[in-house]
């Protein structure tokens, strides 16, 4: 299989295309917004495809440390496997959280929040500067 | 709407069976708007022989295309009674409630002439006295007795079963969702044990933000777009500002404009500190935008299910993102505050007692 360019490289490469190339010869003001829209959502997912199963391994390892859970392995490597095995893995926090509420245990939460508030970083490095392209 | 080459001919004969008294209804320009993100937005020129008449169109979108539901009649009804309050608000004229005229349900309201609020801060327009403005706008609408209300917008029993029907809220969109959403439970958990003294339901417009925000000549606000619009608690829409300021500036309800906002707010419609202050608008920044993030991972799920074929859907996705990540750091700086406004409520209550 080749491997390079990299899916980040050509996702990357596509958005440059269609902002330097196809925008400009655009007149029409919602296909403009449509191009804005799509620009941020290819550069996402270029950082999006370049991390998302390490960073999902990642998390999973904390939330297992956390919780105490044995969190085990997605069946595959192939991305419709590690997400279906992250739900379960997402599902095991979110119990704790509702655990740990119910208890009124405010320093369980704060351990449990430690994760939440690392889930958020990867997901805004995926997001970068957001534009709310088309408002106003 | 769904063709615009149509739209001069198919609106100049519904205008002419609306108003019958215009004689030579023509349309003579017509133009697709964009800044709607959920509705159809046309701008029609009409001219007939008593006059000319600049009107906007706000209509459904195709079936596949619908990034949120919402109820034309709802917001037709309702934007009649804004008239009738004197609301600050483009009039509603016309509305087709079968779309058999125009192609789609629509509303035909009048063309505001006052200043989009955004463009106004982008070429420098001044923000002095305008969170007095901001409170100004939402205690006219706030004010509007719930029985004058439409029927179709529900009615909550109670401040209690209102915030806790709403706080559930985020635990229902997370249960609906495609993928679980340990961050939505963790805020509906952080909500439930840091509620905020209680205020009189109100009705709520439901997206009020910068964007939905005109000025006009005379330096007030007139707030557009109405199809969010529910009974509930008033501080959310104040919440759901201050939300929305942080991804599209300017926020008028920063540290010193939050202040002059509240007090200003207060002295309109007679809450106390305890029930309106900076601290809780930053509550209502969290839970006054689940609204809107049920609708945006609602559609999010159905692109993934692939019954949507909307990218605004899948670009919605980093607002919520983006959300996330302004709610999280929130919770951690506004829980010991909340507690002591609960605090000197029990006090107070006890002080009473």
């Amino acid at each position: 299989m080749l491997t390079r360019p990299t899916t980040e490289q050509i996702l990357r490469g596509i958005a440059d295309e269609l902002r330097d190339t196809v925008a400009p010869e655009v007149t029409s003001e919602p296909v403009k917004v449509l191009l804005g829209q799509i620009d941020q959502i290819l550069r996402g997912q270029a950082t999006k495809a370049a991390h998302e199963i390490a960073w999902m391994h990642e998390e999973a390892d904390a939330i297992s440390a956390v919780t105490g859970t044995d969190v085990g392995w997605p069946e595959s490597l192939h991305l419709d496997d590690v997400i279906t095995w992250y739900d379960g893995v997402s599902r095991v926090l979110s119990n704790a959280l509702d655990d740990a509420f119910a208890a009124g245990d405010t320093a369980r939460v704060a351990e449990l929040k430690v994760l939440l508030d690392a889930r958020s970083a990867n997901e805004m490095r995926i997001v970068g500067a957001l534009d709310l392209v088309g408002r106003g | 709407m769904l063709d615009p080459s149509t739209m001069p001919a198919l609106l100049g004969e519904f205008l002419a069976r609306q108003q019958p008294d215009w004689r030579n209804v023509r349309v003579s320009s017509y133009e697709v708007m964009t800044g709607g993100y959920s509705r159809l937005l046309a701008k029609a020129v009409v001219e007939h022989d008593g006059g000319r008449q600049v009107l906007v169109l706000r209509g459904d979108p195709p079936a596949d295309k619908i990034l949120i539901h919402t109820d034309r009649e709802q917001e037709w009804e309702l934007l009649r009674v804004l008239g009738e309050h004197g609301i600050r608000t483009p009039r509603a004229r016309h509305f087709d409630a079968t779309g058999e005229s125009l192609g789609t349900k629509a509303l035909i309201i009048d063309f505001s002439e006052s200043t989009s609020f955004l463009p106004h801060v982008a070429a420098g327009g001044s923000l002095e006295g305008l969170p007095e403005r901001l409170a100004d706008a939402l205690a006219s609408f706030h004010a509007i007795p719930i029985e004058a209300l439409p029927r179709q917008l529900d009615r909550p029993t109670s401040w209690d079963a209102y915030l806790t029907t709403r706080i559930d809220e985020w635990r229902r969109t997370a249960d609906a969702h495609v993928e679980d959403l340990p961050i939505m439970r963790f805020m509906a958990g952080w909500l439930d044990s840091h509620r905020p003294a209680p205020v009189p339901l109100t009705l709520m417009h439901g997206d009020f933000q910068s964007a939905n925000l005109m000025l006009t000549a005379d330096g007030h606000f007139e707030v557009l777009d109405w199809e969010l619009a529910s009974i509930g608690d008033p501080r959310e829409d104040m919440g759901y500002f201050k939300a929305v300021a942080q991804i599209a500036p300017p926020d008028l309800l920063d540290d010193a404009g939050c202040e002059a906002f509240c007090a200003r707010y207060r002295e309109l419609t007679g809450m106390n500190e305890l029930q309106l202050n900076p601290a809780v608008v930053a509550y209502f920044l969290i839970l006054g935008v689940v609204g809107t993030v049920r609708r945006l991972l609602e559609g999010a799920a159905d692109y993934a299910r692939g019954t949507n074929r909307l990218m605004a859907s899948v670009f919605n996705m980093n607002s919520v993102q983006f959300g996330q990540s302004v709610w999280l750091p929130t919770a951690d700086a506004l829980g010991p505050v909340m507690d002591q406004l609960a605090a000197l409520a029990r006090q107070a209550e006890g002080n009473l007692g």
